[in-house]
C-alpha cells in the first residue's frame, strides 16, 4: 500500500517538478488526463462499496429490528426511491436524447450524399446514388412516423399556449419534409444534376428545421413525464429544501452565538463587540447616518485587520500542510497511529 | 502564484530547503534533542474534557467535518488517536461521525489502534464510527441528533468546516457539551470562538498532535515547520523593504520575492 502512496505520489510531484517542455517531450503531457481520470475511476468504486456497506449495516438491523432499526428503514427505503427515480430518469433522457439525434442524422445525411456524389470520397466504398436516396427516403419515412406519433401523445398530455404553437410548427415543418421524401421519391437518381442536388440541400434544411423543433417539443413532454416529476419531487421538492430548512438554521445560531459571544465580560469581547457594531453599521444606512465615514471604517477593518489575521491563518496553515504531505509522501508515519504495525 | 501547474525555480528551492529543514529536525529529534512546545490550553483541555465524560458518564463526540484525504486529516488523526486512548482507558463510548467514506477507513484504523495501545482491542466498538452523509447539511443534521439523543459530554471539532460550523458548534452548546474546535477554515474560526469553549487557531491544529503525543517524528515535522514559517516572514520582510525602496529604486522590482518565486525555467540565463 505504501509502494501505491508513493509512486502516486512521485507522478504528481514529477508532473508539478518538471518543467513543460520537459512534461510535454517524455510523453506525460499526453497521458495526464486519461492518468489523472483513473485516479477518479478508482474513487468512484468507493460508491458501490458504499452502497454494498449501506445495505448490509442497515439490512441486517432491519432484519434483526435491533435498536433504530425503523430510521435504517427509512434509509433503505430513500436509498431505493432515490436510485429507481434517477434510473428511470437517465434512461428516459438517454432514449430521448437517440430519437432526437436519429432524426438531425436526416438532414446530415442528405448533405452527405451531395457531397459523395459531387466529390467521391477515396477512402471509402460508397453505395451507388439511387440506392443511398432509397435507403434516405425509406429512413425519412420512418422518422416522420415516429414524430408523428410522439406528437400526437404530447397533444393527448394535454398541451397549453406554448405547446399549441409548437405542435403546430412541428406538424407543418413534417408535412414540408413528407413533400420533399415524395419529390425525393419521384426523381431520376441515375446522377446528381443540378435540379436533383437543389432538391437534397431544400431536403436538408427541412430536415435541420424539424429535427430543431421536434427536440424542443420532445424536451418540453419529458419535462412533464411522470419520471422527471418524482425526480423533481424527490430532489428539489424534499432533499434541496431539507438542505435549506438546516441552513435556514444558522440565522437563528448567529443570533444565539453573537449573545453569548458580545456579551463584554473581557477586553477582548469589548473589542469584538466594537469591531462587530462598526460593521454591522457600516452595512446598513443608517450607519452612515451616525457617522459619515462608517462604511470606509467597515471596509477598513474588512481589508486590513481582518485579511491581515486571514492571512497568517492561511500561511501557518499551509505551511504546516506542505510539511505534513512531504511527511505523508515519504512515509514517515508516527508511531502513534500504526504502532500496530511497526 | 495561485493555479501553478508546473513549478518554477523559486518554488523548487523552497520545497527543497522543506525537504532538508524535515530531514535536519529528524535527524536533531532522533539524536534525543528535546524541542519546547509552548502550552496551548485548547488542546490541554481535551484531557480535562474526556475527564469530565468520565465523571458524567456521557460519551464524547470527535468529528473531522468535511475533512477529505490529506494532511488536515493526517493532523486530526493524530488528536482523535490520543482522544481515543483516553476514552478507551476511561472506558467511555466514542462516537465519531463521518461525512467522507474515504476518510471513515482511517477513522476506524486509528481508533481501533488506540484501543490497542493501551490494551483494550476488544472493547473497540466500530459502530461508534458513523457515517452520517457525504451532503453538508445532512451531515449537519445527522450530527445534530446524534450529539442531542447521546447527550454528548464532550465534542471535538477538528479540521476543514463550512457554513455547517455553527450548527455543530450549537447543537453541543445545547446539550452542555465541553467543546473544543480546530480549523484551517478563517472563516470558520468566528463562530468557534462564539461557540466553543476552547478554539485552535489555524497551524495550531497541527500542532496539537505533537503536543499531546510527544511523539518524535511529530515534534520534528512541528520544528521544521516553523522554521520554514521563519523563513516564509523573512521573504515577508524583504518584500515590505523592497516594495517601498522601489519608490526610489524601482530596478528592484526584478528582485521582489513573489517575481522570483513565480519566474518560470526559461528566465533562468546562464
Amino acid at each position: 500500500m505504501r509502494i501505491f502512496t508513493f509512486l502516486g505520489g512521485v507522478y504528481f510531484f514529477l508532473y508539478f517538478v518538471l518543467p513543460e517542455s520537459a512534461v510535454t517531450a517524455i510523453g506525460m503531457k499526453a497521458h495526464h488526463e486519461q492518468i489523472s481520470n483513473g485516479f477518479i475511476v478508482i474513487g468512484a468504486m468507493a460508491v458501490g462499496l458504499g452502497i454494498f456497506n449501506i445495505v448490509r449495516a442497515h439490512g441486517s438491523r432491519v432484519v434483526f429490528q435491533r435498536p433504530g432499526w425503523f430510521n435504517s428503514f427509512a434509509l433503505l427505503v430513500g436509498l431505493a426511491a432515490i436510485i429507481s427515480a434517477t434510473a428511470v430518469q437517465w434512461i428516459e433522457s438517454t432514449r430521448n436524447s437517440r430519437d432526437i439525434s436519429s432524426v438531425q442524422v436526416l438532414g446530415e445525411f442528405a448533405t452527405r450524399i451531395t457531397d459523395d456524389a459531387r466529390t467521391p470520397p477515396t477512402d471509402r466504398v460508397v453505395p451507388p446514388l439511387a440506392q443511398r436516396i432509397a435507403a434516405l427516403v425509406r429512413y425519412g419515412d420512418e422518422r416522420t412516423e415516429l414524430i408523428e406519433s410522439h406528437t400526437n401523445l404530447s397533444v393527448e398530455a394535454g398541451t397549453n399556449g406554448a405547446t399549441s404553437v409548437l405542435v403546430g410548427e412541428v406538424r407543418e415543418r413534417l408535412a414540408a419534409a413528407r413533400v420533399k421524401l415524395g419529390e425525393l421519391r419521384a426523381a431520376s437518381w441515375e446522377r446528381l444534376t443540378e435540379d436533383n442536388a437543389t432538391l437534397l440541400t431544400q431536403f436538408s434544411q427541412d430536415a435541420a428545421k424539424l429535427a430543431s423543433s421536434y427536440s424542443i417539443i420532445k424536451r418540453s413532454h419529458d419535462a412533464h413525464s411522470t419520471s422527471q416529476k418524482v425526480y423533481d419531487f424527490l430532489f428539489d421538492g424534499l432533499f434541496n429544501q431539507l438542505g435549506s430548512a438546516m441552513f435556514a438554521l444558522l440565522g437563528v445560531y448567529i443570533a444565539a452565538a453573537a449573545y453569548r459571544a458580545f456579551r463584554v465580560r473581557t477586553v477582548e469581547s469589548g473589542l469584538m463587540m466594537m469591531a462587530a457594531v462598526i460593521v454591522m453599521l457600516g452595512q446598513i444606512s443608517f450607519g452612515k447616518e451616525i457617522y459619515e465615514n462608517m462604511p470606509s471604517l467597515r471596509q477598513w477593518l474588512l481589508e486590513v485587520p481582518n485579511s491581515a489575521a486571514f492571512r497568517a491563518i492561511r500561511l501557518g496553515a499551509g505551511v504546516a500542510g506542505l510539511m505534513l504531505a512531504i511527511r505523508m509522501w515519504l512515509s514517515i508515519e508516527s508511531k502513534s497511529f500504526s504502532s500496530g504495525r511497526k | 502564484m495561485s493555479g501553478l501547474e508546473h513549478i518554477t525555480p523559486g518554488v523548487l528551492v523552497i520545497l527543497l530547503i522543506a525537504g532538508l529543514l524535515l530531514y535536519r529536525e529528524l535527524k536533531r529529534v532522533g539524536g534525543g534533542y528535546q524541542h519546547f512546545i509552548r502550552r496551548i490550553p485548547g488542546v490541554d483541555a481535551v484531557e480535562g474534557a474526556v475527564g469530565r465524560c468520565a465523571e458524567l458518564g456521557r460519551p464524547v463526540v470527535f468529528t473531522t467535518a468535511l475533512t477529505e484525504i490529506g494532511p488536515v486529516l493526517y493532523a486530526c488523526l493524530g488528536v482523535l488517536h490520543a482522544v481515543a486512548r483516553k476514552v478507551a482507558q476511561y472506558k467511555l463510548k466514542l462516537i465519531v461521525p463521518q461525512y467522507s467514506p474515504e476518510a471513515m477507513a482511517l477513522v476506524e484504523d486509528t481508533v481501533r489502534e488506540a484501543y490497542r495501545d493501551v490494551g483494550r482491542g476488544s472493547s473497540f466498538d466500530p459502530d461508534g464510527i458513523k457515517f452520517l452523509s457525504s451532503e453538508q447539511f445532512a451531515f449537519a443534521s445527522g450530527y445534530m441528533g446524534l450529539i442531542h439523543r447521546e447527550n454528548a459530554g464532550a465534542a471535538f471539532m477538528f479540521g476543514a468546516f463550512a457554513a455547517e460550523a455553527l450548527v455543530l458548534a450549537e447543537a453541543g452548546q445545547q446539550v452542555g457539551a465541553q467543546q473544543v474546535a480546530a480549523s484551517v477554515s478563517p472563516e470558520q474560526i468566528a463562530f468557534f470562538i462564539c461557540t466553543c469553549d476552547y478554539t485552535l487557531i489555524g497551524e495550531e491544529l497541527f500542532g496539537a498532535s505533537a503536543y499531546l503525543s510527544r511523539e518524535p517524528v511529530q515534534v520534528a515535522t512541528l520544528a521544521a515547520q516553523d522554521r520554514l514559517k521563519l523563513l516564509f516572514v523573512g521573504l515577508i520582510v524583504v518584500g515590505v523593504v523592497l516594495a517601498t525602496l522601489q519608490a526610489w529604486y524601482p530596478g528592484l522590482t526584478t528582485w521582489m520575492p513573489d517575481k522570483l518565486l513565480s519566474a518560470g525555467w526559461g528566465a533562468l540565463t546562464w
